[in-house]
């Protein structure tokens, strides 16, 4: 793996696009699209790449929650993915939901998984080739995990209120204006249903962007550390909890400091604001924090 | 309601859609989930087709960054006679393809509609043409033309009112 990737904590959970454009339909690897943009991938897909939906086919239609252990086993069986499956995640608005993806497939104990450092714009913007045929794919076989690893990397409004009360690290990921509670969506984005705005007492305020370059691929190892470990004295060993609104955007920080900076406990806290601030006497604090 | 300022009657009649528009929610609806997609993306990969050429003139131009959306779009309106609209549209890079797919469909669908009819257009079409898999909190923005289609008219017609009202 070329330089600087390998400087990372854990360079094997990433792929540069160079890398990919040479390891297409590698045997025991698959190739997974995950986007916010929900017919992109029907427009044009790496060519091998499958679809995973993020809501449709990681998220349970009743309960806000993920799905089963079952029926997470036949979403990898159908796609071709068994246990011993390399899957490589990437995808639109700089990896957001690939990384939502790899976290999701975290959850069921899918540790076979890496980022393409870039994502879906790098490899357009690189003029890279892309196809609307849909690969055909051989089902594998994928025993049903016996549990979720909720407990590892998931936290709940409970676990990030005791955060709050231990004054433990909960890092707020969001856009500088959510933090303050100067406005209750994202910038660009309608609402999602958010009564107040403001953030988790004790929160610091460290946005997703911060994370990337102007490309879409992760900063340096040093440059993350100068954010995260100096800028928010982010130890070792702490007990981490990142959120945003729904996950997704904390999942691609919850990547950087799990598999990019190497933090060995962090939890993406995916209830996040849309939970939060919704919650009848959770406690908000508004402005800088 | 302020004076002079054209609003929608509160009680509109039962929806009806123009009739082009009309056709292409009919082959929306009959088609399976697999093939809205299809066309969807056929839709939207039609974009060019909607955009302004430079022979073209217009009676209102509005074009802007938004917060509902995640790129810049121009509405430009032509009125021929017979209040018979014309719409055409540009596009930022960034804008999701359900809202590419979504301005061709409009600009063809409410082609030769009275702007009058297009204020008063009900949104419920839209789920029937995207159907509910695509629908959900992030595709939102899928209504965002439709939005801005209106806002022009509504310019437009008060606009006229006001010339009709100062002559």
């Amino acid at each position: 793996m070329s330089e600087p990737l390998s400087q990372y904590a854990h360079p094997e959970a990433l792929v540069s696009t160079d890398w990919l454009a040479e390891h297409l339909n590698e045997p025991g690897t698959r190739l997974v699209e995950s986007n916010e943009d929900l017919l992109l991938y029907d427009t044009g897909h790496i060519p091998g790449a499958v679809h995973i939906d993020w809501r449709q086919d990681l998220q349970d239609p009743l309960v806000r929650d993920y799905i089963a252990p079952a029926a997470f086993a036949a979403l990898c069986e159908r796609n071709g993915i068994s246990p011993e499956t390399t899957v490589i995640f990437y995808g639109d608005k700089s990896n957001w939901w690939a990384t939502y993806a790899l976290w999701a497939f975290r959850l069921f104990g899918h540790t076979k998984v890496k980022i393409v450092n870039g994502g879906r714009d790098k490899w357009v913007k690189e003029g890279r080739p892309l196809t609307k045929d849909k690969p055909k794919v051989t089902p594998a076989e994928y025993p049903v995990p016996a549990k979720r690893f909720d407990d590892e990397i998931r936290a709940f409004y409970e676990d990030a209120h005791a955060q709050m009360q231990d004054g433990l690290p909960l890092i707020d990921v969001r856009s500088p204006g959510e933090f303050k509670g100067d406005v209750t969506h994202m910038p660009e984005y309608p609402q999602e249903g958010v009564l107040r705005g403001g953030h988790i007492p004790g929160a610091k305020s460290v946005p997703w962007k911060m994370a990337v370059n102007e490309d879409a691929t992760f900063k340096s190892p040093a440059d993350l550390q100068k954010i995260y470990t100096e800028g928010c004295g982010l130890k070792k060993d702490d007990e981490i909890v990142a959120y945003c609104r729904i996950g997704e955007r904390s999942s691609h920080t919850w990547f950087v400091l799990t598999y990019l900076l190497g933090y060995e406990t962090v939890r993406n806290y995916d209830g996040s604001w849309t939970e939060w601030g919704n919650r009848v006497r959770a406690p908000i604090e508004r402005g800088e924090g | 309601m302020s004076k002079g300022c054209y609003e929608p009657p509160e009680n509109p009649p039962p929806s009806s859609y123009p009739k082009k528009l009309a056709n292409i929610i009919g082959l929306f609806e009959s088609l399976p989930e697999e093939e809205k997609r299809e066309n969807l993306i056929a839709y939207s990969e039609q974009t060019k087709k909607y955009e302004p050429r430079p022979d073209e003139t217009f009676d209102l131009e509005d074009v802007r960054k938004d917060e509902e959306c995640t790129d810049t779009v121009g509405v430009f309106l032509k009125v021929h006679e017979g209040r018979r609209a014309q719409f055409r549209i540009t596009l930022g890079p960034q804008v999701q393809t359900l809202t590419k797919a979504m301005t061709s469909i409009l600009c063809k669908g409410l082609e030769d509609s009275a702007p009058e009819e297009i204020l008063e257009l009900p949104a419920d079409f839209v789920p029937k043409i995207v159907g509910g898999q695509l629908v959900r909190a992030r595709s939102q923005t899928v209504y965002y033309i439709l939005t801005r289609m209106k806002s022009v008219c509504k310019v437009y017609l008060n606009r006229l009112r006001a010339a009709q009202q100062s002559a």
